[in-house]
């Protein structure tokens, strides 16, 4: 399950096109890391899946249903975190059951679930304000998690993390993923980034933003990131991209 | 560390409010022994630290002198706190789903919007004629309610609309509905602008009773008391009145101070 398929997806903001003529599809629980240059439409190639946006032309559909209106069935994690300051680590997690109107000892189940599997046994009554960077998006993605999504959307999740931690937690969300596998959409800058995590990788070109390019990544987990093999891709998908960061920022 | 410097800062608060009592005392009794003198002042008549305290525990309660009842300060601070309280219940009830109004839904705000900002800008003092002349009981309370439901209302209005548009976004996709991004989400992110806006309307309230009291004169409240007082020469009761009034208001704004805390501890 999880299986997204967008078709001639293109998105305008006034006389603004973001992205334009988008075809891509992610299979059943695939991980596709999506690269480009800062503002190819990334960020709104994520609302449009997750019914935060609508398309101006094309259509969404997740596991053959077109996607119209908020959809549920994908959890976003956004790059700020975006918790909810009030709630403490389990609150978080329990805002979708809580929602979703589950009884009480059901949410509790699942919360400990995820609090577990994302390793913060003993953070559950900590709020965000109380939790390091790394820390707070382990709650992210719990929450996302939580609410049992066919298809997992992270808007360049470690984006606000420095170095170490950034590493640390690429390999605890492969963990976490390949417990629960669903598949999963990840925008990211770092080209390191997504050559550790994805099935394959597509690049996008300057806005408005379309898919230029896709690089196959069939190497074991877990990868090894200075692997002669990862680097040759590295090489690659950085020579596809460089042309586009280039015209992105206006030097030819 | 932080501990001493906040006992130095208490040491020195105490001894500022000793410093300027001193000085009052010294300024009034110079002046009635004829040390200076201030024309167009009649610093003479000022009732002296000692004189105001005594003023102060001999009305505290009170007093029946055959038929004849006076009540106390503590019967006028009573009096007050109470239509402070009634009228501040009323206008928070309203002030509430006004603001969230305003500050959620663009029509809501299209209709409501001239309206309050046209009424507020009436100070609560402009309409005690008006209640007197139209309630023939509560016209203090509405005049609490008058000066207590705009600031509430405003800083409303600001918590709803600075709710982080991503937080909505998070909820969205969690599966929540509009009510649920109201009452989960907007209102708990407007909540330290709504405290905020209670402690203001609870300083504009506080003002606004003792004007009323004044004016709208009923036989018991603070505002009457001091009005009262002045009116027989009895300047020392009068000054005890006015230091008690700001003390309250001073304990008010702390107590919501603290209740912030208290509720707020995730803003860390």
């Amino acid at each position: 399950m999880g299986r997204l398929v967008l078709q001639g997806v293109s998105r305008r903001f006034n006389d603004f096109l973001a992205i334009s003529d988008v075809n891509l599809e992610v299979g059943d629980g695939e991980f596709v890391c999506l690269l480009g240059p800062s503002g190819c439409g990334k960020t709104t190639l994520l609302r449009l899946v997750a019914g935060l946006e609508t398309p101006t032309e094309g259509e969404l559909f997740l596991d053959g249903k077109k996607i119209e209106g908020v959809n549920e069935e994908c959890g976003f994690v956004f790059q700020e975190y975006v918790l909810f300051p009030w709630r403490t680590v389990r609150g978080n997690i329990e805002f979708g059951p809580e929602v979703k109107k589950m009884p009480k000892e059901e949410r509790e189940r699942i919360s400990r679930h995820y609090i577990e599997l994302v390793g913060l046994k003993g953070f559950e009554n900590h709020y965000p304000h109380e939790l390091s960077g790394g820390m707070k998006q382990r709650v992210g993605i719990a929450r996302a998690y939580a609410n049992n999504p066919k298809l997992l959307l992270m808007d360049e999740p470690f984006g606000a993390l420095d170095a170490q931690t950034r590493n640390l937690m690429q390999a605890e969300l492969l963990r976490i993923w390949e417990k629960e596998h669903i598949s999963a959409l990840f925008v990211t800058h770092s080209v390191d980034e997504a050559v550790y995590l994805a099935d394959w990788v597509a690049v996008m070109s300057a806005r408005p933003g379309t898919v230029k390019e896709i690089f196959k990544n069939n190497l074991p987990r877990p990868r090894v990131r200075t692997s002669l093999e990862a680097n040759a891709l590295r090489d690659a998908i950085l020579r596809s991209l460089g042309a586009e960061i280039k015209r992105a920022a206006g030097v030819y | 560390m932080k501990n001493e410097s906040g006992r130095r800062g208490l040491i020195i608060n105490i001894l500022s409010l000793f410093f300027f009592v001193l000085l009052w005392h010294a300024l009034v009794t110079l002046a009635r022994d004829n040390v200076f003198n201030i024309p167009f002042m009649r610093l003479r008549d000022i009732p002296t630290p000692p004189e105001t305290w005594y003023a102060f525990t001999r009305s505290l309660f009170m007093q029946s002198h055959g038929p004849v009842i006076t009540y106390g300060i503590a019967d006028h601070v009573k009096a007050s706190l109470m239509r402070v309280i009634q009228g501040g219940i009323i206008a928070f009830i309203i002030a509430i789903p006004v603001g969230i109004g305003i500050g959620y839904s663009k029509l809501i705000r299209d209709i409501l919007n001239p309206l309050v900002e046209i009424i507020r800008n009436m100070p609560p003092m402009a309409w005690i004629p008006l209640a007197i002349f139209i309630l023939v009981s509560g016209g203090s309370i509405f005049i609490v309610f008058i000066g207590m439901v705009f600031p509430i209302i405003l800083n409303t209005i600001h918590g709803v609309k600075s709710t982080d548009a991503r937080l909505i976004d998070a909820a969205k996709t969690l599966g929540a509905s509009g009510s649920d991004i109201v009452t989960k989400v907007i209102i708990p992110s407007a909540l330290p602008s709504i405290i905020a806006g209670l402690r203001i309307g609870l300083g504009v309230g506080w003002m606004a009773i003792v004007a009323a009291e004044m004016v709208i004169r009923s036989p018991v409240g603070l505002g009457y008391f001091i009005w009262n007082m002045g009116d027989l020469g009895r300047y020392a009761e009068m000054v005890a009145g006015m230091i008690v009034i700001g003390i309250i208001g001073y304990i008010m704004n702390i107590s919501i101070l603290l209740l912030q805390k208290r509720f707020i501890k995730w803003a860390g």
